[in-house]
């Protein structure tokens, strides 16, 4: 983020990928891919490849966690050592994807109904193949759709994508460049129903006028994310019919 | 009209009380992906672990012995606990009973009754919302696979499904098929075309 003055973002306009300023990478959902998981589905996101799998409810554990008035919600995000260009030296959890999980999870424990599952826990495990920035607005997406594959009851399908700030000016959806020689990233994760903010993080600088224009691109963008994630759904179940 | 639903979707702007609705200022909303009529105002489900009721008919497995009786894994997240003094002779790790629901705790925990051991046969696992549609209305798709299988099946609320005898892969093609087209219409019908054409195959596998 420390915004580096020889590198040019946006060229007549246009960002480095061709895109508007308020213009999304490509989004693609795949919902319920895996066989043996509960629910589960995949993200192609512009660079991003992201496979969540979600359990449940199962038996909590470690057991003294468990609570008798609501489920405890694990979720894992791991970033494979393969995932980008850079080093993301060997497998398993490190600093940032520990802060991940429990930045996702408690993104995903506002929507969820976990009163209706005492005592037991629901998995949620966030697979990143293959990463191009904004892997935790994808990461959301792709664990709400798996958990409505799964069947866990939740008052909305969350939305996530993030705002960034570039050459000065706000842009939607930062690509992994624009990540990281831009002048700020703001990850914003929405209950489409409400508008409700579950998952607001900041990373860099912003006036108090471009937050609210990075907020408006957002919540411009959530009904089409959001009708992109329906219509995964759908076509699970479609695609039997056809047989 | 029969629409499909999404977690969050409006239903109605009454109150509706049922699986997988909640209600949030007086209007019901979706709260799992199913089916919603908006005339009859009914909620299927399409995906969804399996909640208990008392009275509900389970098919259970031994997972531990203890000294004064059994632990029975029945698909819940917690493990329920039946005494010896409910068999008549002592159960090993594996054995496959059949029991009712006779109380389910506040924190979902249950406790099973009037068991009965299930020697030999097979259990096949599927989702607890598509149990119905294996039963088919007043049990018409249960007992069309049992006359083209000639097996014994037992269905468990819990979405375990009991097979012993007969044509037992035919009829476990047969529930697999249901379960993963348990959303479409006129099951029935294509259950059996698809029980008669396999009438005669396939029986070497499975016995």
């Amino acid at each position: 983020m420390s915004g580096n003055e020889n590198i040019k973002l946006i060229v007549d306009g246009k960002r480095l990928d061709g895109r508007e300023l308020d213009e999304m990478r490509p989004l693609k959902i795949t919902a319920g891919l895996l066989n043996k998981a509960d629910g589960s589905a995949l993200v192609e996101w512009g660079g991003n490849k992201i496979l969540a799998a979600v359990y449940g409810p199962v038996e909590c554990f470690p057991r003294h966690e468990s609570n008798p008035y609501k489920a405890k919600l694990s979720c894992r995000y791991l970033m494979s050592p393969f995932a980008s260009k850079d080093e993301h030296g060997r497998a398993g959890p490190n600093r940032r994807s520990i802060e991940l999980s429990m930045v996702l999870g408690k993104a995903l424990e506002n929507v969820v109904m976990l009163e209706k599952y005492p005592r037991a826990m629901i998995e949620v495990f966030i697979e990143v193949l293959q990463a191009s920035g904004g892997t935790r607005c994808a990461s959301l997406v792709a664990a709400s759709v798996a958990l409505a594959n799964a069947g866990i009851p939740m008052k909305d399908l969350p939305v996530a994508v993030a705002a960034g700030k570039i050459d000065g000016k706000v842009c939607l959806d930062c690509s992994k460049d624009e990540d990281n020689f831009g002048q700020a990233d703001v990850p914003i994760a929405l209950a489409p129903r409400n508008n409700d903010i579950l998952l607001l993080q900041m990373d860099g600088l912003m006036t108090k006028d471009e937050f609210f224009k990075a907020l408006d691109y957002i919540e411009k963008s959530a009904p089409e994310i959001h009708r992109l994630e329906v219509e995964a759904l759908r076509k699970a179940y479609e695609e039997t019919d056809a047989q | 009209m029969r629409r499909i639903v999404f977690p969050g979707e409006l239903l109605s702007d009454k109150r509706i009380t049922s699986r997988g609705i909640y209600v949030e200022n007086g209007k019901s909303y979706a709260a799992l992906i199913g089916f919603y009529d908006d005339e009859k105002e009914v909620f299927i489900p399409l995906e969804g672990a399996y909640e208990p009721n008392v009275g509900d008919l389970l098919i259970g497995i031994v997972s531990d012995v203890k000294p004064n009786g059994y632990v029975i894994e029945v698909g819940l997240p917690s493990d329920t606990f039946m005494s010896a003094r409910d068999f008549r002779e002592p159960l090993g790790m594996g054995e496959i009973i059949v029991a009712k629901v006779k109380s389910v705790s506040e924190t979902r925990s249950i406790s099973l009754a009037d068991p009965a051991v299930l020697k030999g046969g097979n259990i096949i696992k599927i989702s607890s919302v598509k149990i119905p549609r294996v039963i088919g209305k007043k049990g018409s798709m249960l007992s069309q696979i049992k006359d083209a299988t000639k097996s014994k099946i037992i269905v468990g609320k819990n979405g375990w499904i009991w097979i012993k005898g007969g044509n037992e892969y035919l009829a476990t093609k047969a529930i697999l098929k249901i379960e993963k087209e348990a959303h479409t219409s006129g099951l029935t019908d294509k259950i059996g075309e698809f029980l008669k054409n396999n009438e005669n195959g396939d029986e070497h596998v499975g016995q």
